[in-house]
C-alpha cells in the first residue's frame, strides 16, 4: 500500500517536533542539575515523553507504514493533532530559548 | 508575577543568568556594562536579558540614554521572597 500525503506529512511533523524537542530537554536537564525545581523536573517528564511519542510515531512509520492506519479518516485526525502539537512545542521552544 | 519568575529563572536557557543579574542590582542599580564585567557575560548577552526583565517588569530603567542605570521594580521587591526560594535552589 503506497504511503498516503496525509500520514506523510505527519512523519514530518513528527521530525519536526523531534528537532525541537531535542533543545528543550537539554535546556531543562541542565537548568533541572542547577535548581532541581519541581517545575522544571515536570518539564523535563514533558518533554521526554512528547520526544518519545514522536519518535516512535516515526519508527512505527518506516518499520510497518501498510499497518499504519491506512484509513484517511484517522490520517486526517493524527495530521491535525501533529500540526496542533507543533504550533505548541514551536510556541514553548521560543520562550523558552531566548 | 510569581509564576513568570518560576519559569522565567529556572525553566529558560538564560534562567541562572537573569537570577544573578537581579542578584547584583540587589546592593545598587547597575548599567549593562557593569553587569557584563560583574558576571562575566557578554554585553550583548546582558542588553538582552534586561530586556527581557523589563518585559516582565522586574527591572526598570533610567532615561539616560548612555550607561543607563536598571533598577529592580517596587512590583518585583513585593515577590522578592519568592526570588529567594528560587535563589536558594540555585546555591543548593
Amino acid at each position: 500500500m503506497a504511503m498516503g500525503p496525509l500520514i506523510t506529512a505527519a512523519v514530518v511533523l513528527a521530525g519536526l517536533n523531534t528537532l525541537l524537542l531535542l533543545p528543550l530537554v537539554g535546556v531543562w536537564i541542565r537548568n533541572y542539575s542547577t535548581f532541581g525545581t519541581g517545575l522544571v523536573g515536570g518539564l523535563v517528564l514533558f518533554a521526554v515523553a512528547m520526544l518519545a511519542e514522536n519518535a516512535m510515531a516515526i519508527y512505527f512509520f518506516f518499520s510497518m507504514a501498510s499497518f499504519y492506519s491506512g484509513d484517511p479518516g484517522v490520517q486526517k485526525v493524527v495530521l491535525i493533532l501533529r500540526g496542533l502539537q507543533f504550533v505548541a512545542i514551536a510556541a514553548l521552544s521560543y520562550t523558552t530559548l531566548r | 508575577m510569581e509564576k513568570a519568575l518560576w519559569y522565567l529563572l529556572t525553566a529558560t536557557r538564560g534562567g541562572a543568568n537573569r537570577a544573578r543579574i537581579i542578584d547584583a542590582l540587589t546592593d545598587r542599580p547597575k548599567n549593562a556594562n557593569e553587569l557584563a564585567d560583574e558576571l562575566d557575560v557578554g554585553y550583548k548577552t546582558v542588553r538582552h536579558h534586561m530586556e527581557q526583565l523589563e518585559d516582565h517588569d522586574i527591572v526598570e530603567s533610567g532615561d539616560e540614554s548612555y550607561a543607563k542605570l536598571y533598577f529592580l521594580t517596587d512590583r518585583f521587591d513585593t515577590y522578592r521572597d519568592t526570588f529567594e526560594d528560587i535563589v536558594e535552589q540555585m546555591d543548593t
